[in-house]
């Protein structure tokens, strides 16, 4: 029935819409025909030509009214409107092309700016875990070690599969130079935990992932296409990893993801790294549990609670301190960021209001000028209803091109700011204009378009009739509702662009201190490099011990060159951490001693990279494999264990060590940023390769001090490590000028961002102001015509003006630092040794924004001097 | 001047849809046969009678096509589609309760 009535009426609305020649043709070929032969009837009656015409006219009782009563009976008549109000905005838009091109450019700025936030606001924050089902995975609050989790694997009925993974440096050796890859050591849970498969091949099961089990792995997407050129026939091959060959046995699919930096390949932890996987103190397993269907998560975290109780009864050594908690792992992975891009999509949002703002205050003056002819459209006969129409679907129009050029905008604002490597941001990495950032887009604009073409809209149709119909212009001090609705505008606008000035201003003050920061070592002329041994070739701690002689020997003998091992090097991002205790005090039960950071040396580490020594004496050669174990402490340890005690001589021993093996303190140096310049250091303990207890540090950083080129220092690097041993791979190499920098590179990011929205909104704002005051200038030429000629001076006239506007930029920023004290506090954990109500910020941003408002006053008051009396009073 | 409210509401709807359903016709010829089957009784004005015949064309109940007409000029011509036959139906019907429930309550007699 419904669409028995559709074949009928669909072409007729369809003729309407677009042949809406044809029908409006077609309707005064039918009237006429009509009147013809009505005429020709009359004519019979013997009526003149004339007469029987007007007659027949007559009978239709109007003809454009009934014209009109058929085209209502069409029903596309709201379609109709709208084509009509476009076509009409168009031409409108077309005749003043300044106001336009600003009105779209504006909003560009502020819609593309929201539309690039947004899209890393998506990609991070928004879009769900490439995982299915992934609100059903959580994670647990800290790292577990592979006994533990096999564990809480038998214990659970909640889970359905927990999953475990260590990321570590493998030695791949397939062509040429060797390289050093990222691999993912996991369990055979982490596939079904994860609920993804391999595209290519299978996983490793449960039977195959136990210790002394085959050697397989799987390749990642992407070193399958770089290493393998994406050969499908790749399984079944063997492969080289850090000496011991491994079985392809599959390739992951393209979109694989593991949060923290990618991996290469994957392989079963309990073979690739069975030393490390048999003892349930290495806590180093990041996990993924997924949750059993039907299960709470309330329920599994009560069961994990009473796990987490029988570990630690069993294993108080290992598992009194864990407190296994459960976290949501998206929480867990976007947690930490949420705040700070908050804090920029709040950024981003005022720069948007700012920028609305001023579209609102062109439309404004725009609607000024055309008061004459809307009074004459509204004498004519036009309903209010349908001029607001216009005037929003004008608005509407100008904001939704002002959208798609700030797509275009935000689509390049995306591709800088992900050219700034915003460290720290998961999954920043796939970011992209997706269908929901269209949409997003698109509905910002619409309402933009909507909401501030309200403004003028009223203001428009609430102008009087008949009053602007004659009116001659003479306003005299710029009244009109519009006007003060502009000023107003332009008030709220200082307002907001005085919060982001004021925000980025801290944000700019912190970053400054935190350059300042002493990094505690000399970064300058310093090249750092990681090497790791490989633990086929290098398992015995005394090939170890001779590799590292021979290569400080090779380095140092190279002119111009100093160089030193260290096993974390500050700012790397390393570190490494073990329970300890100190001789001659109580010994805490197993698993309560305290942590100290640990590190191991070789060669002149502290004086090359600077590290001043403050008590005791430096490493030294005398300092030898056998002779008595030493330790130099940092003044963070001593500030916390030995505050009124000598330190010197003092002994500490790594917590349950097998067999004591005491290190005697004989010096103590100064603290380094270890953690980054916004980081207080922690107590560490540095020893000595030669004399460590530990052969499994195999890592190690080559610091390297030299007057020449980076590139020479390396090129002098990789040929004295590969005279000695051409198997092994460097990698990190970088100067640590620019290690230092890239521990900066979170606030750098923030920064810039925060700082270039800071001017996008002045600019803004002083665009907005510099428009009011031209355009109050210009409505009171008349007046200030007659000030002049009654005798006022120039600088009574600059006064006025310049009043005028201090009025409004003061108003302005009396709100504007309300409103920052209010707002900057959340930005406290962004900044760094400043206040979020720093006084001198708040005292001295509103000041310059004062000045530079007046600036902007300045120019249309000269304008108002230059004119001359006699003209400006006759001025229209 | 006859006013198009003299006629019951709806009411032109029904004499459009009947006088088409005998044969399809246009505009002008429509309104002879209006003044000719209504007689003096029922006077539609020529002006409201296009606004209708464009109605019932949008409802779906007619169609119309361009042809030539008796004295050989292209005239738009209305018939009644299958839609139209059905509303006719329903509303002849609705007609034919409405005028009897009247007839009876005038027949009514006064005490």
């Amino acid at each position: 029935m419904r669409s028995e009535h559709w074949i009928y009426t669909l072409p007729l609305r369809l003729r309407s819409l677009f042949r809406r020649n044809r029908a409006e043709q077609d309707l005064a070929d039918e009237l006429r025909d009509h009147l013809e032969s009505q005429t020709q009837q009359y004519l019979a009656t013997g009526l003149s030509p004339e007469e029987a015409r007007r007659a027949a006219i007559r009978d239709l009782d109007g003809l454009e009214l009934r014209k009109e009563q058929c085209r209502d009976a069409r029903r596309t008549r709201p379609l109709e409107d709208l084509i009509q109000d476009l076509r009409y905005s168009l031409r409108a838009l077309r005749k003043s092309p300044g106001f336009t091109a600003t009105a779209i450019l504006t909003l560009a700025l502020g819609i593309g700016a929201n539309a690039a936030i947004f899209s890393i606001v998506n990609a991070v924050l928004l879009r769900s875990l490439p995982y299915p089902s992934s609100s059903q995975l959580l994670t647990l609050s800290n790292n577990q070690s592979v006994p533990d989790l096999e564990d809480i694997q038998k214990q659970t009925r909640s889970f359905s599969a927990i999953g475990g993974v260590n990321k570590q440096a493998l030695d791949f050796t397939g062509e040429g130079e060797p390289i050093q890859i990222t691999g993912g050591l996991c369990n055979a849970d982490l596939f079904p935990a994860l609920g993804i498969q391999p595209a290519i091949g299978r996983a490793f099961t449960l039977q195959e992932d136990r210790f002394g089990g085959p050697a397989l792995v799987l390749l990642t997407h992407g070193f399958w296409t770089r290493h393998f050129a994406a050969d499908p026939a790749v399984v079944g091959k063997s492969i080289r990893l850090s000496g011991n060959s491994y079985t392809i046995i599959g390739v992951m699919p393209r979109d694989f993801w593991l949060p923290g930096r990618p991996v290469d390949v994957l392989a079963s932890i309990r073979i690739a790294n069975p030393a490390a996987a048999q003892f349930r103190g290495v806590h180093f397993l990041a996990t993924y549990l997924r949750l059993q269907p039907g299960a709470s998560i309330q329920q599994a975290s009560a069961e994990m609670k009473s796990i987490d109780e029988w570990l630690a009864a069993h294993y108080p050594d290992n598992d009194r301190q864990m407190h296994r908690r459960l976290v949501s792992l998206r929480e867990a992975i976007v947690g930490d960021v949420r705040l700070e891009l908050l804090v920029l999509f709040a950024a981003v949002a005022i720069v948007l209001l700012i920028a609305c703002v001023n579209f609102a205050s062109l439309q404004l003056a725009r609607s000024a000028t055309r008061r004459r002819e809307i009074a004459i459209r509204v004498a004519l006969g036009a309903p209010s209803g349908r001029l607001i129409r216009q005037v929003i679907t004008e608005s509407v129009l100008l904001s939704l091109l002002g959208g798609a050029c700030g797509l275009i905008l935000g689509a390049l604002g995306v591709r800088i700011l992900l050219l700034l490597k915003p460290a720290g941001l998961p999954r920043i990495e796939t970011t992209s204009m997706d269908a929901s950032v269209l949409l997003f887009t698109f509905v910002l604009s619409f309402f933009t378009g909507i909401l501030f073409g309200l403004i003028p809209a009223f203001s428009a149709a609430f102008f009087g009739t008949n009053l602007h119909l004659k009116e001659d212009q003479r306003a005299t001090s710029g009244a009109g509702s519009g006007f003060r609705l502009r000023r107003l505008l332009v008030v709220s606008e200082i307002a907001l662009a005085l919060i982001l000035l004021i925000s980025a201003t801290l944000m700019l003050r912190s970053f400054s201190l935190l350059h300042r920061v002493d990094p505690g070592f000399r970064p300058v002329n310093l090249l750092t490099m990681r090497l790791e041994l490989p633990e086929a070739r290098y398992r015995e701690q005394t090939r170890q011990r001779y590799m590292h002689q021979q290569l400080l020997e090779h380095l140092n003998s190279a002119p111009g060159v100093q160089a030193a091992l260290i096993s974390e090097l500050p700012m790397s991002g390393d570190f490494l951490d073990h329970n300890f205790i100190i001789d001659g005090r109580p010994i805490p039960p197993p698993g309560t001693e305290p942590e100290v950071q640990t590190r191991t040396v070789a060669g002149n580490y502290f004086s090359l990279m600077g590290i001043s020594l403050l008590a005791g004496r430096d490493f030294g050669p005398q300092d030898r494999t056998g002779s008595l174990h030493v330790a130099i402490v940092n003044r963070a340890f001593v500030a916390q264990y030995f505050p009124a005690q000598e330190v010197l001589g003092a002994r500490v021993d790594w917590a349950r060590n097998n067999g004591p093996d005491w290190m005697t303190i004989v010096g103590v140096v100064g603290d380094v940023k270890h953690f980054g310049p916004n980081e207080p250091e922690l107590p560490a303990v540095y020893d000595l390769y030669s004399q460590t207890g530990q052969p499994w540090k195999r890592w190690m950083y080559i610091v390297i001090r030299g007057e020449s080129a980076p590139g020479s220092l390396l090129a002098i690097a990789k040929q004295q490590l590969w005279s000695i041993d051409n198997q092994l791979p460097l990698t990190q190499i970088s100067t640590m000028s620019d290690v230092l920098a890239a521990s900066l590179d979170h606030q750098r990011f923030n920064l810039t961002l925060l700082g270039a929205f800071a001017a996008v909104a002045l600019a803004l704002a002083v665009i907005g102001i510099y428009g009011v005051m031209a355009y109050s200038v210009i409505q009171r030429t008349n007046e200030i015509g007659i000030r002049v000629a009654l005798g006022a001076q120039p600088r009574n006239i600059l006064r006025l003006i310049l009043s005028q506007g201090l009025r409004l930029a003061l108003l302005g920023t009396i709100l504007g630092i309300a409103a920052s004290f209010a707002l900057t506090r959340y930005m406290s954990h962004l900044l760094f040794g400043i206040s979020p109500r720093d006084p001198r910020t708040f005292f001295a941003i509103p000041v310059a924004l004062c000045f530079v408002a007046l600036t902007a006053c300045y120019l249309p008051a000269r304008r108002a001097l230059r004119n001359d009396p006699l003209t400006a009073l006759r001025y229209e | 001047m006859s006013k198009p409210s003299d006629l019951v509401q709806g009411t032109l709807d029904l004499l459009l849809l009947k006088i088409l359903a005998l044969e399809p016709l246009n505009g002008f010829a429509i309104s002879i046969r209006l003044k000719q089957v209504s007689g003096e009784i029922l006077q539609v004005s020529d002006g409201s009678l296009y606004p209708a015949l464009h109605k019932l064309e949008q409802e779906g109940w007619i169609k119309a096509e361009w042809r030539a007409s008796e004295n050989n000029r292209r005239a738009k011509f209305y018939s009644l589609t299958r839609l139209g036959r059905r509303q006719l139906d329903r509303e002849a019907a609705n007609w034919n309760r409405l005028s009897t429930a009247i007839s009876q309550i005038i027949k009514l007699e006064e005490v």
